[in-house]
Parts: structure tokens; C-alpha cells; sequence
């Protein structure tokens, strides 16, 4: 497209008190000859929103340049539609509120940023988005469980196809397993049928909703809008093609085998929840399981194998709820009946304290104790030891008919790593290049940003709902299984209008491959952190646009800088270095450039200026997509231009990361490690070169990292590459 | 803080006296105790006491019968509800105070003086319809005995000069009107009582 690019600077919020305004716009105009230059007093009000717009149409403009504020604020003032390209220059939150004003300095980073934009607008192109062929808008949910059932029937009744694939020969999933279940509704008191009939009734009422049960899933090809899933049912294969998956596969419980220490195995009358309530089902009331005599004295032992190093480190959520209630069976039949319930912690998360406080009042008692064994007492029944812990003292509860075991829950989705890869758990059979399945976080379950993102998983249109995704009762699933369906909703419908979805949700922009210099090193195929590059038959990559979450990741691991984006590219980053105005040794103005995260660090940045916290006024910032976009040539450009250090503020990763892509900033900082080649070969120190973690909630640390930072590089000296 | 529990061996849960207990009249209420000590820590008295509200209830829930009616606990209660106020779960402690109170001294648990002294005033009120010191005095040490009565006469020099003051009158007051229609209310309120308790 022809650009005719328009540049405007906005005087209001103090910029034009503390810069030189003319100044800055001759740098535009001389400098860049930018066609038309302008400055207003306000631009964000309705004269300046017209003095643009009268541009649009007399003049030609399509490329709009805004000196004002960030990017993160008034975007809707300044969106002029899908054919016109805006890019922002931050003077306000990066310059005059963290500058003296009417300073040399301050005004030398103000035109700085003037130029690194406008150098930037030389090979900006408007995007164009990715309509992939056949797209579909259905919604293939995965385990007919009451989580799989709730996103079914949620997503059919906002107007979506729906398939839905379980393994059993009936829906229901837990629901067929149990007797009666928690409370789902006020009072929270009550124990409620799980009224299976009503609700596979309504998912066959449905028009929307197809089912297969006894199916399973053989392979899942393709991509978000491109799912082709192929169904192994009883009457043989079949493929659909779907938009988006909902993965409800649920969770089972945790092995109990492994629980001999609390006489699982060894004493017949010590069972687990689930054991005790298929007994329930069976006999309709809670039993002795070795004599079937009625029980009358049932202790429970909570977290049995949870919160335990040795087995599930975790706390399971649900089993606290699910042991409320089996004690209440129990007094149900039977008042009288002695039920105590052992605990490290009751969890009755959400509304479920009534329920605790209910079964109080029916006479449960809850003992906070560790058990310490379980041992055969008189006649035939059991003597549970323990160390109660109020009471600082060894306790003994004798005559007991029935131990249960809450034995918390393991996802679906857990790779049991003992078992040769062909016995393993295979869910979705995917055909991705990064493996058949999907990646976990942690413990096996799939969620991958679980604050920020709920249901998202690393493989982007697949959401995750209900206990596969993290341990939960009935009533967090179905508010899980509503929100991932709608998130996959969201999916299908973005991904029809070439979109991306989460966290740069409405980008058009996507990565583009120069094949023809491809080397196939297969980076960007390894690096991905969604999968999003598959392989070819001849090992060239193979991208699946409406995988891809825009991060570029993939164009930060290119070393032949062969993928770009319409708005985004390695010489667009590398031109705005080369644009910095580096000055001579002998004046001592050293130059450092900060390459920050846009999700963390530049709202960091930003929030720095809002709270006119004074940072150096050596530094020149350029907001990259995530870190691990970083391209290493990046940092050769800056060395090579003279600039003395170049610092990296990405975000947390680890255990516990904030990386909004993941496993970008850890790769920045793998990248980095080997940076050190690149500027021994310049006969630099490789300290000028690092990278610091930063929350969006650092904003107070920011002048700090940067003060210590530049300290660090003045012990260097300036950087000998200068005006070369 | 060490149980008094003498033996090594470890306690056994009873059901029976926890049952016993859960089902008067506020003592049902105690049973929705979850152990968190807000009592405990906002008793006025607690460091008089065996054992504070909380570890009470949760000797209560072991069963340990001994320990609970023995204990000082409900006989250093004040009254002063301020536990009854901070109870998250709404446990109206005062209550269940006077609910052991009253299950102590009805089980023969009256080692503490404080239980005499509230027979003895409460007969007096009863009686009379007001309370009458030197009544309230008579009746309390004749129910403690000797010992108390010897501890009495060491107190002699401040009787005689309350007595000198108008102070100790030893002369009953008159009983007030309407003494009939007071007792029936009384009586009908330890009814009522009687009816909650289940």
C-alpha cells in the first residue's frame, strides 16, 4: 500500500510546557519528511480527533503518528477504522513525566522517540488477517461428565454446534458414580440428587448437540477453526470438523493403593470416598463393607495422601465437601451414629461453610488430628490412632465400622511416566509437532496461566473445564465449563475474522516465512510455545496461523530473520535502533536501550510516569511483543551503533511465571546466556547486555533497576563502537 | 499448653457425654464450634480458668467428662458476653456457660465455691423475691461446711464494721409483692428450658 504518513503532536498533559514542540515537529518534517506534521493543543478532544480526521479525508493519510500519550490509553479516540494504520509515540508517561522539563536531555529523548517511530512506519504494512478455508464454528466438548454437559449445553444454547465425546457408554460421568451429591444452590445445606436423567435429557432435547458415547478420540488435526477430530465409536470412524475443543475429562481419584500406611489394603472395612459410594448405591445405606452390618460408628480421614510430599502435594478442594456430605449419609440413616471426621484442614471453599456447619449440627465431629494408623481392634473392628493436635495429646478412636479415605484427585490428563509412551494416557491424539498431548503446568493438569487466563491451555482453541483443569466440586465445574465455553466461543468466532485470541485478542497481524531462505534448523518449530508450527514432509516449517497467539517467539528464534509480521518485524525493531542519535565519547552522554515487555514492563514503565517517578534520562525504550521476541541481532544493531548497554525487562518466569506467552521470557533469557559470543566478537563486555524481571506491579522499582544498571555500564566506559 | 491428661495412654473418644451435652438447650448450638480461639483469646478471664472455652468444647467433643464438669470454666464466666459477640459461628457461649452451670451442679459437680455461692443466692431470690445478704451468706456457708465457716469468723473485724456502718443488715427485708406470680414465671421459664433441650 502507498503510505502517506501524518504526523501529530499533542501539547496537552504538559507536553508542550516541557518540550520544545516545533522543535520536535521539524524532526518529523525536515528529518523524516513526513508529508503533513502537525501539533494541537488537546488531541484527544473532539478538534483534535477532527484536525486528524480532515487529514484522512483532504490529504490522504494512512498512516497516523500520535506524539502524546501511551499506547495503553485513548486508544478508542484515536481508532480510525481497519484501513488506517496508528502508531503511538509516548511523550507523556515516558518523557515529560519522567523528565525535568525544558531540558537539552529531555528534549533529546522526545525527538529520539520522534525518530524510532518514524523509522519504524518505513516498513510498516496494514495487516492482513488469516482467513482460513472451512472454517467451522462448531464446538467439540471431550468427557460427558456434569462439566462436559454444562459446556455442551451452554455453548449449543448461544447458538453453536456442539459434538460431545464420551468414553463410557452413558453420560454422566461422577454423576452415574454417586449416591446423592453436595448441595448446588441456597441454602447449601441439603444433600441433592444427581439427577442424571433430567440432565442428559436435556443435552438429547438439544437440536445442537450431537453425541458419541463409547467413542473416543483417535486423532485431533488441524488447527483453531480447522479442528479435524477423528472418532473411534462403536459403528467405527468418524471425522468432524470443529472450531474449538472444550477438554472436560475430569479427574479420578488418587491411587489408593499407595495409602497402606493408613491400612487401605490391609483391613476390608477401610475404603475410599468413591468405594463408599458405590457401597451407598448398592445397599442404599452405609454398611460394613466386610460384614454388610449397618454402621454405626464411620471415621473419616481427610487429606489421606493430599497435601503430602510423598504423594499429592496439593489439596484436592472437593474431598473436604465430599466427606461432609458421605457423613452425613450416615446420619441420615441413622442420628445416633457416632462420625468423626479427621482433618488437617476442612475446605469447605465457595458457599459450602453452611454444609460444614450443617453436618455440625447434625452431631458430625470434627477432629483436627494427624492419624497416625489404623489398626484392628476388638471384634473385627478398627481403631483409628492419632495425635490431636488441640489437644496436644495421642488419641484412640475404638469401635470403628467404617474407615473412609478422602483420597483427593489426580487429572485425566496426568502422564504416568513409569509406562512405556504407547500404554500412556492418550486423550486428544493430537498431531502437533511438540507431542500427541497437551502440555501441563503442574502435577498433569493441562491449565497453562492459571490467574490471569482461566481454562486457556498452551494449545491455543483448546480450553480446559472442570477438575482436569485444577481439583474442584461440582459447583466450581459448571461454573468452569461455563466460562471455557465461552472462551471457546470467543475462539471460533475470532478466529472467522482472522483475530487472535488471548492475551493480543483482535490482532490481525500474523507471522509471515520468507521459505525461501528457510535453513530448517527448526527453532521456531521448537520454540513455539503453542505448537503453532508444524513440519512438512520436507522438514520445512509448516505454520498454522489460527494456532498462533502473535507473541513471536518464533521471529525471535529465527537466526535467518526469515519471519515477519505486516507490523511487527525484525529490520521495523532494527531500523528504530538505528534510528537512536547516539553522541560522540567526549560529550558523556552514554545511550542505554531498554527492550520492556508490553504486557508487564511497559505498563511498569508507564505507571512510573503516572507516579512521576524521575528515571535516567540515558535511556531510549522500545516495547517489544514479549521478550521472546527478542531477536539477538537486535542487540548486535545497538553495540554496533555505539549504544553502551541494552537491558531487558521481561517478565517473572519459573515455577510461578507471569509470561503472558509463557515461556518467552525464559527463552530471552536462554538466548541472552549466549550473547556473550556476539559481543566477545566486538570486543565488548557481555555485562552490557542483561535482563531483569519486572511485575506490572513494580512501577517503584523501575528507577532503581535502571539507576543500577546504567551505574553498571559507566564502570565500562562508553561503548568504543561510537560513531563508527 | 499440656492436657491434664495424667496417663500416657492415649484418650479414647466417647460419644456418650458429647451427647449428653449437645443436647441442652445451648449446648446444641456449641456443637457448631470449628476450634478457630476467637473465645479464647477475648476471655477476660481465661487465665483463671482450667481450660478456655475453646479447649472445653473440644474436651466436650472427646468425651472427656471429668475434665469438663470439674473444670473452673464456667464458674470464672463473667458473663460479659464479649466471646459470645466474636464467635464467628455464633455460638452464644454465655449461654452455654449457664447450661453447664447448670448440668454440673445437677451432676454433683460443685467443687468449685462459686457454685454454692450461686445456689445460695439464687434460693434466696427465689424465696423472697430479692436478695438478701445475709441470707445469701447463711445459705452459702452452711453448703460449703466447717472449713468455710472457720475462714468466715477470720473475717470478723471488716462484719463488724460493715455492721457499724448500716452496712451487713441482719434483719430480713420483706418479701416483695406478687412473690407467687414470680415463682410461676420462673417456673415456667425453666419449662421452656426444658422443652429446648432435646
Amino acid at each position: 500500500m502507498a503510505k502517506k504518513v501524518g504526523v501529530y503532536i499533542c501539547k496537552g498533559c504538559g507536553i508542550g510546557e516541557a518540550l520544545d514542540v516545533d522543535a520536535l515537529a521539524k524532526v518529523a518534517s525536515k528529518e523524516y519528511k513526513a508529508p503533513v506534521v502537525k501539533t494541537c493543543d488537546v488531541l484527544c478532544a473532539p478538534e483534535g480527533i477532527e484536525l486528524i480526521k480532515q487529514d484522512l479525508a483532504g490529504e490522504g493519510v494512512n498512516l497516523v503518528v500520535i506524539a502524546g500519550c501511551s499506547a495503553r490509553v485513548n486508544y478508542d479516540h484515536f481508532d480510525f477504522g481497519p484501513e488506517i494504520l496508528v502508531e503511538r509515540v509516548n511523550l507523556r508517561e515516558q518523557v515529560v513525566w519522567t523528565q525535568p522539563p525544558d531540558d537539552e536531555d529531555t528534549q533529546m529523548m522526545a525527538e529520539d522517540y520522534m525518530r524510532m517511530t518514524l523509522a519504524k512506519t518505513k516498513n510498516l504494512e496494514l495487516p492482513e488477517p488469516f482467513i482460513g478455508e472451512n472454517l467451522s464454528k462448531a464446538i467439540l466438548v471431550v468427557g460427558g461428565g456434569l462439566a462436559g454437559m454444562t459446556a455442551a449445553l451452554e455453548a449449543a444454547n448461544a447458538g453453536h454446534q456442539v459434538i460431545l465425546v464420551e468414553k463410557e457408554s452413558a453420560l454422566g460421568g461422577w454423576l452415574n458414580k454417586v449416591y446423592k451429591i453436595a448441595p448446588l444452590a441456597a441454602p447449601f445445606t441439603e444433600l441433592q440428587d444427581p439427577d442424571v436423567e433430567a440432565r442428559v435429557q436435556a443435552i438429547n432435547d438439544n437440536p445442537r448437540i450431537k453425541v458419541y458415547t463409547g467413542a473416543t478420540i483417535a486423532s485431533t488435526a488441524g488447527a483453531p477453526g480447522m479442528f479435524d477430530v477423528t472418532i473411534n465409536t462403536a459403528g467405527g470412524e468418524v471425522t468432524e470438523r470443529v472450531g474449538a475443543i472444550v477438554l472436560a475429562t475430569g479427574a479420578r481419584p488418587y491411587d489408593p493403593e499407595k495409602l497402606g500406611h493408613l491400612g487401605y489394603g490391609q483391613f476390608a472395612d477401610v475404603i475410599t470416598q468413591a468405594q463408599l459410594e458405590e457401597l451407598v448405591k448398592a445397599e442404599g445405606k452405609v454398611v460394613r463393607p466386610s460384614s454388610k452390618e449397618e454402621a454405626v460408628k464411620v471415621a473419616f480421614i481427610q487429606c489421606a495422601g493430599s497435601r503430602d510430599p510423598e504423594h499429592l502435594p496439593y489439596c484436592s478442594a472437593a474431598c473436604c465437601v465430599e466427606s461432609i456430605k458421605q457423613a452425613l449419609y450416615v446420619k441420615e440413616q441413622n442420628p445416633e451414629a457416632a462420625v468423626y471426621v479427621f482433618y488437617k484442614d476442612i475446605r469447605s471453599s465457595g458457599q459450602y461453610e453452611h454444609f460444614y456447619k450443617q453436618a455440625q449440627m447434625q452431631g458430625v465431629v470434627f477432629v483436627k488430628a494427624d492419624v497416625e494408623s489404623i489398626e484392628e481392634g476388638e471384634g473385627g473392628k478398627l481403631a483409628v490412632n492419632a495425635q490431636d493436635l488441640m489437644m496436644g495429646a495421642p488419641t484412640l478412636l475404638d469401635e470403628v465400622d467404617v474407615v473412609v479415605l478422602a483420597n483427593g484427585m489426580v487429572p485425566s490428563t496426568l502422564v504416568d511416566e513409569n509406562l512405556p509412551p504407547e500404554e500412556q494416557t492418550r486423550i486428544l491424539n493430537l498431531k502437533y509437532r511438540q507431542g500427541p498431548e497437551l502440555p501441563t503446568l503442574k502435577y498433569g493438569f493441562p491449565d497453562s496461566h492459571f490467574i490471569c487466563f482461566p481454562y486457556e491451555t498452551r494449545r491455543t482453541g483448546i480450553y480446559a473445564a472442570g477438575s482436569v483443569r485444577r481439583p474442584m466440586d461440582m459447583l466450581q465445574a459448571v461454573e468452569d465449563a461455563t466460562g471455557a465455553a465461552l472462551k471457546a466461543i470467543q475462539c471460533v468466532e475470532m478466529t472467522a475474522r482472522g483475530m487472535a485470541v488471548h492475551p493480543r485478542s483482535g490482532d490481525l497481524s500474523f507471522p509471515e516465512f520468507m521459505m525461501s531462505r528457510c535453513t530448517q534448523c527448526k527453532r521456531c518449530t521448537e520454540e513455539c510455545p503453542f505448537g503453532a508450527i508444524n513440519e512438512d514432509e520436507k522438514a520445512n516449517p509448516l505454520p498454522n496461523p489460527t494456532r498462533c497467539r502473535r507473541c513471536g517467539t518464533c521471529m525471535g528464534a529465527c537466526p535467518e530473520r526469515i519471519i515477519s509480521f505486516k507490523n511487527y518485524s525484525v529490520p521495523m525493531i532494527g531500523n528504530m535502533v538505528k534510528a537512536i542519535e547516539v553522541p560522540e565519547e567526549d560529550e558523556e552522554k552514554p545511550r542505554v536501550l531498554i527492550f520492556a515487555c508490553e504486557n508487564d514492563a511497559i505498563p511498569a514503565l508507564d505507571m512510573a510516569g503516572i507516579n512521576r517517578l524521575n528515571y535516567s534520562k540515558w535511556v531510549r525504550i522500545i516495547p517489544v511483543r514479549c521478550l521472546g521476541s527478542l531477536n539477538l541481532v537486535w542487540v548486535n544493531d545497538a553495540m554496533s551503533k555505539g549504544i553502551d548497554g541494552v537491558l531487558l525487562l521481561g517478565c517473572k518466569h519459573g515455577d510461578d511465571y507471569q509470561c503472558h506467552f509463557m515461556k518467552g521470557s525464559e527463552l530471552a533469557g536462554i538466548r541472552l546466556s549466549k550473547v556473550s559470543e556476539t559481543l566477545d566478537r566486538l570486543g565488548l563486555e557481555s555485562e552490557r547486555v542483561q535482563m531483569e524481571e519486572v511485575s506490572i506491579m513494580d512501577y517503584d522499582k523501575i528507577p532503581g533497576i535502571i539507576e543500577r544498571f546504567i551505574e553498571k555500564i559507566e564502570e565500562f566506559g562508553p561503548n568504543p563502537m561510537k560513531g563508527f | 499448653m499440656a492436657d491434664n491428661n495424667v496417663s500416657s495412654a492415649p484418650i479414647k473418644y466417647d460419644h456418650n457425654f458429647a451427647q449428653e451435652f449437645f443436647s441442652t438447650e445451648n449446648g446444641r448450638l456449641a456443637q457448631k464450634c470449628m476450634q478457630c480461639g476467637m473465645c479464647a483469646v477475648s476471655c477476660a478471664t481465661k487465665d483463671l480458668m482450667d481450660h478456655s472455652p475453646r479447649r472445653l468444647f473440644n474436651l466436650v467433643r472427646a468425651g472427656k467428662k471429668d475434665e469438663v464438669l470439674g473444670s473452673n470454666t464456667m464458674w470464672m464466666c463473667t458473663s460479659c458476653c464479649t466471646c459470645k459477640v466474636r464467635c464467628p459461628r455464633g455460638i452464644p457461649l454465655v449461654d452455654v456457660m449457664h447450661d453447664l452451670k447448670n448440668m454440673a451442679i445437677a451432676q454433683n459437680y460443685v467443687s468449685y465455691p462459686q457454685a454454692a455461692f450461686y445456689q445460695a443466692f439464687w434460693q434466696e431470690v427465689l424465696n423472697r423475691g430479692r436478695a438478701f445478704e445475709g441470707g445469701v451468706m447463711a445459705r452459702y456457708y452452711l453448703k460449703r461446711g466447717w472449713g468455710e465457716i472457720k475462714k468466715a469468723f477470720e473475717m470478723k473485724d471488716l462484719g463488724m464494721s460493715m455492721l457499724k456502718h448500716g452496712r451487713l443488715p441482719m434483719v430480713p427485708p420483706r418479701k416483695i409483692k406478687g412473690l407467687k406470680e414470680l415463682q410461676q414465671i420462673i417456673e415456667k421459664a425453666q419449662a421452656l428450658q426444658r422443652k429446648e433441650a432435646k
